[in-house]
């Protein structure tokens, strides 16, 4: 039996970050523990190195190799260099955090890499099995990054339930991704979603295969009333982790929606649309109603990711190029906003002391006049307020679900924003107007201090002019 | 032209920030004005052509794909707002600059102020509904932070909080309106929408948009039940309150009222809901305002009843309401200001805002009273002051829609007599208990006159008073037509700015107001005590206690849901993926496929009664650990079997021996758990798993029972079946899918295999610790390793590893194969370590397997490089056949070596990890490595 060796060109970002990682687990056994900046250099070699594969490859048509597996478009490599960004920044802000409670360690960075990898996998899956290989691996390295501090019984605890629940619900998308493959024959993408366009919603094992996969998508977004894991996690791991779970993946998670419920069960649209919109509602619901009493500001910022994903599922659930684009420009502006939330909280903590709870924030203005600046745009752009990046977010996924006329859901949403701006603008309060509790210096290397300036400001330029991300993200889901 | 309009405030905003911190105030001062004043001129500029009936427009692209583009239009309406905005905002930042203490930040304070009046000219310039609602939103922030300037007041703060807050949520169910406006009109851009009234109104949308609008509208103009936040906003600087509160922001409401008039109004619904919530606001806020004893609450209360008139008026939809409206926006604006700015002044001079000890101030300070006594006579609507003509006006409105009849009738003209009796008491309040009433008490100081640039800002207001109310066809005239033509979008029916129309019924009303009001005033303390005892309900605790129930249900709500157990996660977890498929199957669709199902034979129906039998003795003995692995030993056993029955003997021996292998292991590890048993759970609990469990498990054998009886895709195993000899050169096609097909994939697994031994060893050779147990037992050696045991083993060594060689060999075609050669070997070898001393054994064999499993991959790995080396692809197979005594005849692939690596490696890697784990145990007998 010949062995037909696939198009490896498309597959080179991967095939680099892969080939990297590897080297970095090699090289950071011979180093000392002084020298572990070098293990953080090559993890950011590493994604600058795959930005600029990817960067020089973008994609102006669709290819696809790896035998129909895998597909590079725009959409991908957009979403990808998204992933390098946000996983760059992830790194740095962590860096100094780690180094002072002893996490400084090369697994890190490597189990990092190894999530950005599967992060990488699952936006350019074009079959089932590549969707849940990328998203197994990317979860792996999320459980054992959980339990990374291995002395703190909570975050053992957090890694020990989302490994639980992760993976009763690994299994059910499997079940729901063999059901599939038992209705249509293929687990390649574009085959399934023309077998599912003959055969149409009337064939049980479909509909049975897409409630099992959208019960498994959703407890990995985070949807309600699969939220769960999600609080505890971004609680209990480690804020440097935390981090790195809340920005990054929830690109490949909205990528993942993409490729399984549109590009593969399209023709079904009309069934997950309402599956969707309960898990919308309910998601906007119930994380800005729950994220109000939280005095942790990691566990609000878990509810707040919760409403987020509801927000993300509208635009995606309006069914229409769009919806998608909206969904997309959501994603990235969150993200990217999520990054910067946690940048902060991660820079106010020192050795010894978790920032932790909103009251830590308490008179920041006082202490730190720029950072408390960041982190009102981060907050209020969060909230939905006008001339930040947030709020066209917010705006464009509204109106693609009242291009559908769902416009009831419109308004809930845009209840639940006003709930949800409440508890951002409490963080602002406490950011501006109390005094502060504590008076230590806040260390920030100038690294540190340079991107996470950008990071605010990104904000406020693209919330000035969003243009430019817009036409990105619209053009991307064209091809 | 008309974008520096707005642009050049929100620009300019950054001057003084930079003039406050290394120039003086004065710098500030006249650069803040400089900027204002520019945007004035810019107005003043084009206003002739306005004012000629023109609606300037201008348009720059900005988001075209979202529809939201730098639109601006300059008509009446805008005009109006446009001057109101920035003249008295000229007068407030003169007022401001000698109000503010040295101490404070002049400089943030003007920026802010810029901030404002920017956000607010862009708001009422705007051609678009996203642009104007983006701006009103801006003001929506920059009030609160005006408002919340002297942020080290905690009331100051609060007061701030609850103004954005409710502002904030207006302007979000603001959006949603909009939203659904521009959905109707089909389009964003302010004159499409205004030109489609019609299409609007009879869509059947159109109840939800009005009243989301409306509440935006409302909660900015501070209408009732959304007013609470205003009197509260009262803790900002004077002079914030003076442009904020009387001119600007809260007229932003009525702005947008006016704004879609020819859109929204003249509806039954517009008239229920703006006229409704107008009267409500204009009584309920009257009559509060009587009871404020602070100079500024009552103020606050007065604007709020005076934005209900406007509202009332507007929601009344006649022409000629709209031209009494937009009247009362301008003489309230002007009026309203000079109070609050006397008001300060009062404040800044005596350091006392309560009326209870403000008393008898005329003689300290007879100018400054003057003044504010004219403001507040024509905010009682005196006879030769500008409130007495739109007050007239509105009163004849009132008897006019009394007149027409229909649903309102006599009721109207009353109520409206009786706001205004109620205004008069106010007002004289307001006069007489600050400036006559006896002396002062307990003041922090005694006034005397302010500088004159402080008071300057109220004369020209009083004067301007003055003048519209004398000559007003003279000085508004013409703006209040090209205003209120804008708003009514077409021409205006005749009406006179007259002040004297004869003897009337609004005449009447006005006098029984003005009468009645100073009755009230001099009843007032029968009302005081009356008031005590019944006191107007107070938004604010309303609005926090509201605030703190909601705090605390979702607290709850927390605690329910996410109480952190697992078990409730899981619990949740699988009964909404239940619910899901069950929902999923409600929608039809046949369950049981086409396919008919083999028939049952007597053997079959017995294995599977014991498998149920089994799987549930698990369950039930969970706790037990031994009972329980051996009872799921034999589970996998009866799986076997059933691979036996459905011909599949590969599977058969692979499950068989991985079975044994992995039973074993369990074994091991099950010395590293505590011995004593977990807590049962409780009784309801178990309950509520059970159920989930039979519900789940009748979810899956449906689903089960879905798939088996569809046809299956043959495609694949037909493939295989088809090109395993030819390809692959064997008959077993598991064989040769391992080995050939799929080689990739075993290397890779025979690699992971390899590192998850050695991750055990590294693990293990840490010093795992066992937990402690009470005192091994000495046992003899002859209970420890029973003879027959030891003796039993070892030939069984050699009989073993001979068929494990057979399978091997024979793999290729018939069921065996490398993995389960590999399998076999192991458990022969773990029998020795079982039967016999551990050392000894260990010394007997004398088996590196660490090198055993690098050998195996290694050899894998050769095996794909030999035909790299002939210049094939990586992994591609050769084979030939050969023939041996009592073997017989069978096929020598390169596969075969391959098949021996993947037998190397299952064979080391099963052993390190069974020896690491007995090895622990060996330890706490006493022995070393």
């Amino acid at each position: 039996m010949n062995f037909v060796a696939p198009d490896f060109m498309p597959v080179l970002p991967e095939l680099f970050v892969l080939a990297m990682t590897c080297l970095i687990v090699v090289v950071d056994v011979f180093l000392e523990q002084r020298q572990r900046h070098i293990t953080y250099g090559l993890a950011q070699l590493t994604l600058l190195g795959a930005a600029l594969l990817t960067l020089f490859s973008y994609a102006q048509a669709p290819v696809t190799t790896m035998f129909g597996h895998y597909i590079k478009d725009a959409m991908g490599d957009l979403l990808k260099l998204f992933i390098y960004l946000t996983s760059a920044a992830v790194f740095l802000y962590s860096r100094d955090y780690l180094r002072r409670r002893d996490l400084f360690k090369g697994e890190y960075y490597m189990l990092g890499l190894f999530g950005v990898l599967g992060m990488m996998v699952m936006v350019s899956a074009h079959s089932l099995l590549t969707v849940y290989l990328g998203l197994e691996l990317l979860s792996l390295s999320l459980y054992a990054l959980v339990a990374i501090d291995r002395d703190s019984p909570i975050a053992s605890e957090a890694a020990m339930k989302y490994f639980v629940l992760g993976s009763l619900a690994s299994g059910m998308l499997l079940y729901g991704i063999s059901m599939i493959y038992g209705a249509t024959g293929s687990v390649d993408l574009q085959v399934v979603a023309d077998s599912v366009a003959n055969q149409g919603a009337d064939n049980l094992v479909l509909v049975f295969g897409l409630v099992f996969l959208v019960v498994g998508l959703s407890f990995k977004l985070g949807a309600v009333p699969f939220h769960m894991w999600l609080p505890d996690v971004y609680q209990g791991a480690p804020t440097s982790v935390t981090l790195f779970i809340g920005s990054a993946p929830k690109l490949a998670a909205f990528a993942l929606l993409m490729r399984i419920l549109v590009e593969g069960l399209g023709a079904l649209q009309g069934d997950w649309q309402q599956m969707l919109v309960i898990l919308a509602a309910l998601s906007m619901a119930t994380g800005n109603l729950i994220a109000i009493a939280q005095a942790n500001i990691k566990r609000m910022l878990a509810y707040s990711t919760i409403s987020h994903i509801g927000f993300m599922l509208l635009g995606i659930l309006a069914g229409t190029p769009d919806g998608y684009a909206a969904a997309m420009f959501y994603t990235i502006v969150y993200v990217l906003m999520a990054v910067g939330a946690f940048g902060v909280i991660i820079l106010l903590s020192r050795a010894g002391f978790e920032a932790e709870n909103i009251d830590d924030f308490k008179g920041l203005n006082d202490r730190n006049p720029w950072l408390a600046f960041v982190m009102m745009v981060i907050m209020m752009s969060m909230a939905g307020v006008p001339f930040l990046a947030g709020f066209y977010a917010k705006w464009m996924v509204l109106q693609s679900i009242v291009n559908v006329g769902l416009v009831w859901l419109a308004i809930l949403g845009v209840v639940f924003s006003v709930i949800g701006a409440f508890y951002y603008l409490r963080v602002v309060k406490c950011v501006y107007f109390d005094k502060p509790e504590q008076n230590e210096p806040i260390e920030m290397s100038l690294d540190t201090e340079i991107v996470i300036s950008a990071n605010g400001l990104l904000l406020v330029v693209i919330g000035l002019y969003p243009t430019v991300l817009m036409t990105w993200c619209a053009t991307a889901l064209l091809n | 032209m008309l974008l520096f309009i707005a642009l050049i405030p929100l620009l300019g905003a950054l001057l003084p920030l930079w003039a406050g911190g290394r120039r003086g105030r004065d710098v500030s001062v006249w650069t803040t004005a400089a900027v204002t004043a520019a945007s004035l001129a810019l107005l003043l500029w084009l206003s002739p052509v306005v004012f000629d009936g023109v609606v300037l427009q201008a348009n720059w692209p900005w988001l075209p794909q979202l529809g939201l583009n730098f639109t601006f239009r300059l008509d009446g309406l805008a005009l109006l707002f446009g001057l109101l905005i920035t003249g008295i905002g000229l007068l407030v930042i003169l007022y401001a600059r000698y109000y503010l203490a040295e101490r404070d930040d002049l400089g943030r304070f003007y920026a802010l102020l810029l901030l404002f009046m920017g956000a607010m000219l862009g708001m009422v310039l705007a051609d678009n509904l996203l642009l104007l609602l983006l701006f009103w939103e801006l003001t929506s922030l920059s009030s609160f932070l005006l408002i919340g300037y002297w942020h080290s007041r905690a009331d100051a703060r609060q007061g701030a909080r609850m103004a954005l807050t409710v502002t904030a949520a207006g302007g979000l169910a603001l959006l949603a309106g909009f939203l659904l406006l521009g959905h109707i009109a089909g389009s964003f851009e302010l004159s499409t929408v205004l030109a489609a009234g019609e299409t609007v109104k009879n869509h059947p949308g159109y109840p939800v948009m009005l009243m989301l609008i409306l509440l935006g509208a409302f909660t900015k103009s501070a209408q009732f039940p959304f007013h609470f936040w205003l009197p509260h906003a009262m803790a900002a600087p004077t002079p914030v309150s003076a442009y904020l509160h009387s001119a600007t922001m809260v007229k932003a409401g009525v702005f947008l009222l006016a704004r879609l008039f020819p859109v929204l109004a003249d509806t039954d619904l517009w008239f229920y809901l703006v006229g409704g919530t107008g009267l409500i606001t204009l009584l309920f806020a009257a009559y509060a305002a009587l009871f404020q004893h602070d100079l500024k609450g009552l103020l606050a209360y007065s604007t709020i009843s005076h934005l209900g008139l406007i509202t009332l008026l507007l929601g009344l939809s006649t022409p000629l309401a709209v031209v009494a409206g937009v009247f009362h926006i301008i003489n309230h604006a002007v009026f309203k200001a000079s109070l609050f700015m006397a008001a300060g002044i009062i404040d800044h001079e005596t350091g006392c805002r309560d009326m209870r000890k403000l008393n008898g101030l005329f003689k300290y300070i007879p100018w400054t009273a003057t003044l504010a006594m004219t403001a507040a006579a024509a905010m009682a609507g005196v006879p030769l002051l500008n409130g007495f003509l739109s007050k007239e006006m509105f009163f004849a409105q009132t008897v006019y829609q009394a007149a027409a009849g229909g649903e309102v009738h006599w009721l109207l003209p009353l109520l409206a007599t009786v706001a205004g009796i109620f205004s008069v008491a106010y007002s004289a309040r307001f006069i007489h208990d600050v400036f006559f009433n006896g002396e002062p008490i307990n003041l922090p100081r005694l006034p005397h006159e302010p500088p004159p640039y402080l008071r300057a800002p109220v004369e020209v207001l009083v004067a301007i008073c003055l003048l519209v109310g004398i000559a007003p066809a003279y000085t508004v005239g013409p703006l209040l037509a090209i205003a209120a033509t804008s708003v009514v979008g077409g021409p205006l029916p005749p009406y006179s700015l007259a002040i004297w129309h004869g003897f009337n019924l609004p005449l009447l009303m006005s006098s029984l107001a003005l009468i009645g009001g100073a009755l009230m005033y001099w009843q007032r303390r029968r009302l005081f005590r009356l008031g005590d005892r019944y006191p107007p309900p107070d938004g604010k605790a309303l609005f926090e206690r509201g605030l703190n129930l909601g705090i605390a249900a979702t607290r709850r709500l927390t605690e329910g849901l996410e109480n952190g157990s697992l078990q409730r996660y899981l619990a949740l977890l699988i009964g909404v993926a239940l619910v899901a498929g069950v929902a999923g199957a409600w929608q039809g669709g046949e369950l049981t496929g086409d396919q008919p199902l083999p028939p049952v034979d007597l053997l079959s129906l017995l294995a599977a009664l014991l498998l149920v039998l089994t799987t549930g003795l698990t369950m039930l003995w969970h706790r037990q650990r031994l009972t329980a692995i051996i009872l799921l030993g034999g589970v996998g056993l009866i799986v076997v079997l059933a691979f036996i029955r459905f011909s599949s003997p590969d599977l058969a021996l692979t499950q068989l021996t991985v079975e044994v292998v992995t039973t074993v292991l369990l074994l091991l590890a099950l010395r590293y758990l505590p011995s004593d048993a977990l807590p049962e759970s409780m009784p309801s609990r178990r309950l509520r798993d059970a159920g989930l469990a039979i519900l789940a498990g009748i979810g899956v054998a449906a689903l089960t029972w879905g798939g088996l009886t569809r046809p299956l895709q043959p495609e694949l195993a037909e493939y295989f079946l088809a090109t395993s000899l030819p390809g692959g050169g064997g008959a077993n096609v598991v064989n040769v899918i391992l080995v050939d097909f799929r080689g990739f994939d075993t290397l890779g697994e025979a690699t992971v295999l390899v590192i998850a031994a050695l991750g055990i060893t590294a693990l293990l050779t840490g010093g795992f610790p066992l937990p402690i147990r009470s005192s091994p037992r000495v046992v003899s050696i002859e209970e420890r390793w029973p003879l027959l045991l030891r003796m039993g083993a070892r030939p069984l060594l050699a009989l073993t590893l001979l068929l494990a060689a057979y399978i091997f060999l024979r793999g290729h075609h018939l069921p065996g194969g490398g993995f389960i050669a590999g399998l076999m070997t192991a458990l022969a070898l773990a029998t020795q370590y079982l039967a016999g001393d551990f050392r000894w054994t260990t010394a007997q064999l004398n088996l590196d397997y660490q090198r055993l499993m690098g050998g195996g991959l290694a050899l894998i790995g050769f095996t794909g490089l030999v035909s790299a080396l002939f210049g094939y692809p990586f992994l591609t197979s050769a084979f030939t056949h050969a023939h041996l005594p009592i073997f017989g005849d069978f096929e020598i692939a390169s596969a075969m070596a391959f098949d021996l690596g993947v037998y190397l490696v299952v064979v080391g890697a099963v052993m390190r990890i069974l020896l690491e784990l007995g090895q622990a145990n060996a330890e706490e007998n006493g022995w070393k490595p």
